[in-house]
């Protein structure tokens, strides 16, 4: 269908995106129940709704495969293929797939890069022999084919009406096709009673989808203006099984006009042509008696093998009412949204300004409003907080599929156990935070949770437990990775350390656990020397930690030798307002956010030592290097003072001490991108406005510090 | 004045499709629902002159909605959606009172076809 849908491309992978998660999170579900027909019924919708979707972009692949799947399941509610293993594996094969095409198609690709020949090949093979057997599943006893009606029977109903004369005054032809001696009978029977025969050629449109039905539509308004069809060519059952080209030809028994017949037929859409015929009948002695078998040709079409009502008749009651909330909300442009944050905070500022300057003159009248005005603006900041969250399970979604796949990989036994999924964060949070707790769960199933044999040789039960929780704590979101595995191994960490030159052995005596396990988000730091599928991929912790810091967030670790390892991340509710702390530099007011702070103190200047040509301070015994931020900033430097503040921040596992010229104080403040132009300027992630109107830099630590020593 | 369309689909993308075709053929979109229950619903409420009617749907599907919707309207025109493979149903949401069906994926002028004959 091409370019004329690229605008509803995004609608359509957002929904996509949505339909891959149900079904996800339904199949796995049936994997637990696989008698469940309510579950079955549902996956079978949400593929059916995404075949939909996908042919309707020109996303054929995509479509064939979906289409593929939901006959699948078809067969499964039907009861004539039973849930193994196998079919469950062939099948999330597929929906991984149809995963790889979403991917491929938000790339910019197309879905027919991802190859499906082959799994298309062993479903076809399901679904004509009906059974996973030959992939190595079980079959259930299935019965054949649903019957079908046998060629229908010409007869017809004898009707006690009145010939209507007018008939005659037609044009007759001989019929074009042979008709046996029969229906000529009923032919001859129904002209009597006042009926025409008529023959017909309908030629529906070349292309028509769904062709059986739409001649159904023809046989049905034909049964609609009283009028019988006696025989058709190919036969009902024939056109049941589409297999027909364009064209049908009958005969029937009518009593309206030809023109009428005509007319009533093109209101039937995609018809290309009627041709009707009244046909003339040599008269032959009228035999009684064929009377009752009729009725069948009607009930025959309508009998078709599946019975489709079934699915919603069993279920709708039960179901949730998920839809009807969906239906409630809306879809809105994250850029808007972004626009409509943006204005709040300027809102805010204008607010604290007028209050500022309202404080001077103390005007009581306004005061009033002014309180109320606060209480607006306070709201109305809450809920656009609160538009911008989303649920993480967004992002848990996917999870228990992924922590399945890598169990099984690796032949363990492993449950994962979510809590806290609704727990709501910013959305550019949600964006950001996936692909750091990929890693984390790819390492507690891969390294932590160990082989079942091992697990019972140390007492444990052979299933391993990960844990996934998600909980708000102040104005955090904290979410934790918990396995209960073999832990970190301590010794191994620090001979490795010592090794690579993090740390002396003098010095690595002393350190705490704490300390030791930090090495292991050290760049390249990795104490598996087997590179395994999962976790080999050359993202070790480091990268989650510059992840999670990038978010302004962060981590930690604990771990036990043989009870397992905890992962706690630590992320601001909201990336668009962070705390900061204002300093003073020269006369201008810069933001460093509180999170790559350590502490601040004051110290005189008499302390500053000169260790290789850069100056340090040592502070509990660590050498810390001076960043003077005046000489970064290009401030004219007089004479330095005799005392100094300092703050200390941290940048990856090294601390800086920042020297200001004063502390201001801590503030929530709202970022705002430079914009474009000044897209090179690394030292500072964006600026914020103050409550008086003045604009703070806000410091982009690790790039202050880098450049700088 | 233009007919008006109440579009049923239990998918926002399929919805945003035919309510694109209807109100750029000189149709005006009434309103959409996105299950059965809905479709009941909003068809009392607005009175569409015709209704495009998924088959596939969460809470109440196609089917049984067009024969509610019949039973308490024997004139309403019904247009089933229907997907490839889905012959049964649409002779049974025929059978239900539907005046046309069209396919998905759907072609610009086959569903402005079946909205013109149903509405003629």
């Amino acid at each position: 269908m091409g370019n004329e849908f690229d605008q509803y491309l995004s609608t359509f992978i957002d929904e996509t995106r949505e339909y891959m998660n149900t079904l996800n999170e339904k199949m796995l579900q049936l994997e637990r129940e696989p008698d469940n027909m309510e579950v079955v019924n549902e996956i079978f919708r949400t593929i059916h709704t995404l075949k939909g979707m996908s042919g309707t972009m020109g996303f054929e692949a995509m479509a064939k495969l979906s289409h593929r799947i939901e006959n699948i399941f078809d067969l499964v509610r039907n009861g004539k293929l039973i849930v193994s293993q196998v079919l469950m594996d062939k099948l999330f094969a597929g929906i991984d797939l149809l995963d790889k095409m979403t991917g491929a198609i938000v790339a910019g690709d197309s879905d027919s890069s991802v190859d499906i020949s082959q799994l298309i090949a062993q479903y076809e093979k399901v679904l004509s022999t009906g059974s996973v057997e030959d992939i190595g599943g079980a079959k259930k006893e299935a019965e054949t084919e649903p019957e079908k009606g046998s060629e229908p029977q010409e007869k017809t109903k004898k009707e006690n009406e009145k010939p209507d004369k007018k008939s005659d005054e037609r044009e007759y032809f001989e019929s074009p096709i042979e008709l046996p001696s029969e229906i000529k009978m009923v032919l001859t029977e129904g002209r009597e009673e006042g009926y025409t025969p008529y023959y017909m050629k309908v030629t529906l449109e070349e292309g028509t989808l769904l062709k059986s039905a739409r001649m159904y539509m023809v046989f049905h308004k034909l049964e609609e203006l009283d009028s019988e069809v006696l025989l058709s060519i190919p036969g009902v059952e024939k056109i049941e099984d589409e297999e027909f080209e364009d064209e049908v030809e009958m005969v029937f028994l009518s009593k309206l006009s030809q023109q009428k017949l005509v007319d009533s037929l093109m209101t039937i859409s995609e018809i290309e042509n009627i041709k009707v015929f009244a046909l003339e009948m040599e008269e032959e002695p009228v035999k009684e008696d064929e009377e009752s078998q009729e009725e069948e040709k009607e009930e025959k079409i309508v009998e078709t093998p599946e019975s489709p009502e079934q699915e919603s008749q069993g279920t709708k009651s039960q179901r949730r009412t998920a839809s009807s909330k969906l239906t409630r909300t809306i879809r809105v442009d994250t850029e808007k949204l972004d626009t409509l944050m943006n204005l709040m905070a300027e809102l805010v500022i204008s607010r604290s300004r007028i209050n500022e300057t309202l404080k001077r003159y103390d005007i009581k009248d306004v005061d009033e409003s002014l309180a109320q005005l606060s209480r607006n603006t306070l709201d109305l900041q809450n809920i656009v907080m609160k538009i911008r969250m989303v649920p993480i399970s967004y992002v848990f979604n996917r999870f228990p599929r992924m922590v399945r796949d890598l169990a099984r990989n690796n032949d363990k036994n492993v449950d994962l156990i979510i809590t806290g999924q609704d727990t709501e964060v910013d959305r550019t949070v949600v964006e950001e935070i996936g692909d750091p707790l990929v890693h984390l769960l790819r390492n507690a199933v891969d390294h932590g949770v160990e082989s079942k044999d091992e697990r019972l040789k140390k007492g444990k039960s052979s299933t391993g437990v990960v844990r996934l929780n998600a909980k708000h704590e102040g104005n955090n979101v904290v979410i934790e990775v918990i396995d209960d595995g073999k832990g970190l191994d301590r010794d191994r960490i620090l001979s490795k350390a010592i090794e690579r030159g993090l740390v002396d052995e003098v010095s690595a005596s002393s350190l705490n656990d704490e300390e030791i396990f930090q090495f292991v988000f050290m760049p390249g730091f990795s104490t598996n020397d087997a590179v395994t599928e999962v976790s080999g991929r050359g993202v070790g912790m480091d990268v989650v930690k510059t992840a999670i810091e990038n978010l302004n967030g962060s981590i930690s670790m604990t771990s036990e030798k043989n009870k397992g390892t905890n992962v706690t991340i630590r992320l601001p509710l909201t990336l668009a307002i962070i705390q900061a702390l204002l300093v003073k530099v020269a006369d201008l007011v810069y933001a460093i956010p509180i999170v790559s702070i350590d502490s601040t103190l004051n110290l005189p200047t008499s302390e500053i030592q000169i260790v290789q040509s850069r100056e340090v301070v040592v502070i509990r015994g660590e050498i810390i290097p001076v960043v003077w931020l005046k000489e970064v900033f290009n401030h004219p430097q007089e004479e330095k003072p005799d005392n100094i503040h300092v703050v200390i921040v941290k940048a990856g596992n090294k601390k800086y001490g920042l020297v200001v010229d004063g502390l201001l104080g801590q503030d929530d403040i709202v970022i705002k991108s430079l914009g474009k132009l000044l897209k090179d300027v690394n030292e500072f992630s964006g600026a914020a406005i103050l409550g008086d109107g003045s604009i703070a830099l806000i410091l982009e630590i690790a790039n202050v510090v880098h450049h700088n020593v | 004045m233009s007919k008006r369309v109440l579009i049923v689909d239990d998918a926002a993308f399929m919805r945003m499709i035919l309510k694109d075709i209807v109100s750029k053929n000189g149709f005006e979109v009434a309103g959409e629902a996105a299950n059965g229950v809905e479709a009941v619903e909003r068809y009392k409420e607005l009175k569409p002159d015709v209704t495009t009617m998924d088959i596939t749907m969460p809470e109440m599907n196609g089917i049984e909605a067009i024969k509610k919707i019949k039973s308490e309207d024997a004139d309403a025109k019904i247009i089933v959606c229907s997907a490839m493979g889905q012959q049964a149903m649409v002779i049974d949401a025929i059978q239900a009172g539907a005046k046309d069906f069209i396919v998905k994926p759907f072609q610009h002028s086959r569903v402005v076809e079946a909205l013109t004959k149903v509405l003629g």
